[in-house]
């Protein structure tokens, strides 16, 4: 303990430096936390899913869409319950920056699959009551200031939705009762959308329920099997695996963003090693001191090398907990892609370990040099 | 006899050449000394001095202080009994800027067992004897070159050890405090009867020395008083 007092002092030598070190480290830790987050979000929605709900897209790709005649053929497949349907609208809300997931649903069967959009008696009634009626998620709504009433435009954001602007009026502020809804998606009638559709009655994607999660293998196949060789051939699978090739369509998401934090750390690492060895380099003489004084080639080594965990640590632990803080209080959005998005405390606390690892990594090199430090060649340098 | 060099020569290796700085120097310094070390650069002084401060090994002889010899000693032991029985002062000072007096003086003794209490005792009297118990507080960046030597002086005694070594000491100092530093010498010699063993290049240092030894291309070439 009582060369903690000796160490803290030497990392304060440079305050500037000793600061862009920790602010360094804090930054990759943020990255790293936030991509966490975002990587957590996506399991946690999969995770989530139901397991008495399948989704059938078009085979080709869930951007392509199919016919509402589906929706019968679907329907009459032995262990298919109940069924909806919804279209992904892409609307633009006053500037493309004010990005969020905005879709269209079949509104009644929509609500009754998906009981996890909890709305108040009269708000289901009020938006299932008004063709340009909308839903809009808690998160959402904060985030705008909307309130049931308010009346909300948006501009088209694919061709094939026209050309005018989409007036709605919310009818509703939905809570989400479940990681597989998030509360940052607006929803709307598909009916509205669909009469000013230059292409009518088309499906991005259909939603059933089926009596019996074990079947589900089967009935997928039985809802595949009906439109096979036709042009619209489909391809159905759990919830599960929809949420995934959401994901998916982004790439590989796992690989790319867990590259990105391989980066940046690695990138920091090198920074902080270098930062360390030019203090070591600039303390020679002082070193050379101690040593002559006494102190033994491992207390130098731990001097040197706690002196870098201290400032990765602390650095890590800004870092984790800013991320934290500006992630969970939502100014850091995700535009309703990931519907449980946060830094865990897990996170948090692999953040700090991710800095205090930096520390321990940068710190070896430099201070192996110090304590390998010949006294007398050191001392000669200077006199 | 405190200190006891046998036949020791010392020689660098500078890539293939083989350079000589000491050779066969046998000494013998008894307790409560104080010897000057005279001689022109080069003429290996200095090099003797850190081999008596044991951060430095003879190629060839012995060298025993007290009842040990430190040339055999491993590294580990070396810097443990440099802790207990060496108190070194540098021409440069070479205080940490960091830490104020009373830090810099304390150093040596965070490789005690002392409390933190008497670590500060022992600290307040090293500083009073060197006449700086006021500037305990003030970083060396705030203090003259004497009393930043005084400082150290006072973190080489602070220990209590066996041998002061001291390396050019007023060598960047004004005379009047490269007098004050020498004559502080002389009362840590006197009064507390530190052996002390200083490399000097000046005439006048020298003369405050009990006993001179002149060393020139690695050999002893005069001594006075030093039993040989």
């Amino acid at each position: 303990m009582k060369f903690v007092g000796l160490m803290l002092k030497s990392a304060r030598r440079s305050k500037r430096r000793t600061a862009l070190t920790v602010l360094s480290v804090a930054i990759a830790v943020f990255l790293f936390a936030s991509l966490r987050a975002v990587l957590d979000g996506f399991q946690a929605a999969t995770e989530a899913s139901s397991s008495t709900r399948i989704v059938t897209i078009r085979s080709t790709s869930m951007i392509f869409s199919m016919p509402t005649s589906h929706a019968d053929a679907i329907k009459s497949v032995p262990g298919v319950r109940d069924l909806t349907w919804a279209n992904w609208f892409g609307g633009i809300y006053k500037d493309p920056k004010n990005f969020f997931a905005n879709i269209a649903i079949e509104p009644e069967s929509y609500l009754r699959i998906y009981p996890e959009i909890i709305l108040t008696p009269d708000e289901k009634r009020a938006f299932l009551d008004d063709r340009t009626g909308c839903i809009v998620g808690e998160g959402l709504a904060r985030r705008f200031g909307w309130k049931v009433g308010d009346r909300i435009v948006l501009q088209v954001g694919i061709p094939v939705y026209g050309t005018q602007d989409y007036p709605f009026v919310v009818r509703g502020v939905y809570r989400s009762g479940g990681a597989a809804v998030d509360n940052q998606t607006m929803m709307f009638h598909w009916k509205y959308v669909d009469e000013r559709s230059l292409e009518k009655g088309q499906i991005g994607w259909f939603i059933s329920e089926i009596a019996n999660p074990d079947q589900e293998a089967q009935v997928s196949s039985a809802i595949d099997q009906k439109f096979a060789n036709s042009p619209y051939e489909t391809k159905t699978d759990t919830e599960k695996a929809f949420q995934s090739s959401f994901v998916s369509m982004f790439g590989n998401l796992n690989l790319l963003l867990g590259s990105i934090a391989l980066a940046v750390v690695i990138t920091t690492l090198f920074v902080a090693a270098n930062t360390m060895a030019m203090s070591v380099r600039e303390r020679t003489t002082e070193i050379a001191v101690m040593r002559t004084l006494g102190f033994q080639q491992h207390t130098i080594f731990a001097l040197i090398a706690g002196e870098g965990l201290t400032m990765a640590t602390l650095g890590g632990a800004l870092g984790a907990v800013l991320a934290r803080l500006l992630v969970n209080g939502r100014n850091l959005g995700a535009g309703g892609f990931i519907p449980d998005f946060g830094v865990s405390a897990t996170n948090v606390t692999i953040g700090i370990a991710l800095g205090a690892f930096i520390g321990l990594v940068a710190g070896i090199i430099p201070a192996t040099m110090a304590a390998r430090l010949k006294i007398v060649d050191a001392l000669r340098r200077v006199a | 006899m405190l200190i006891e060099l046998r036949e020791v020569t010392k020689s660098y290796k500078r890539d293939a050449l083989e350079i000589p700085v000491l050779e066969g120097v046998t000494i013998s310094v008894p307790e409560g000394d104080f010897l000057g070390l005279m001689g022109p650069s080069g003429s290996g002084k200095s090099t003797l001095l850190n081999l008596l401060a044991g951060i430095d090994r003879p190629t060839r002889g012995t060298v025993r202080i007290g009842d040990t010899e430190i040339s055999r000693l491993s590294d580990r032991a070396l810097a443990a009994w440099r802790a207990r029985h060496i108190g070194f002062i540098f021409q440069l000072y070479n205080l940490i800027p960091v830490l104020t007096a009373f830090e810099n003086v304390e150093l040596p003794l965070l490789l005690t067992s002392l409390s933190k209490k008497a670590r500060r005792d022992h600290v307040m009297t090293a500083l009073d004897i060197v006449g700086l118990g006021d500037r305990a507080q003030h970083y060396p960046r705030q203090l003259s070159g004497g009393q930043e030597q005084r400082v150290a002086i006072a973190r080489a005694v602070v220990t209590d050890p066996t041998l002061l070594l001291a390396d050019e000491p007023t060598g960047d100092l004004d005379s009047k405090s490269g007098s004050e530093v020498l004559t502080l010498l002389q009362r840590l010699n006197q009064e507390f009867k530190k052996t002390i063993v200083m490399v000097t290049h000046d005439p006048h240092a020298a003369e405050r020395a009990q006993h001179l030894l002149h060393l020139e291309k690695g050999t002893l070439v005069e001594q006075q008083g030093v039993v040989g």
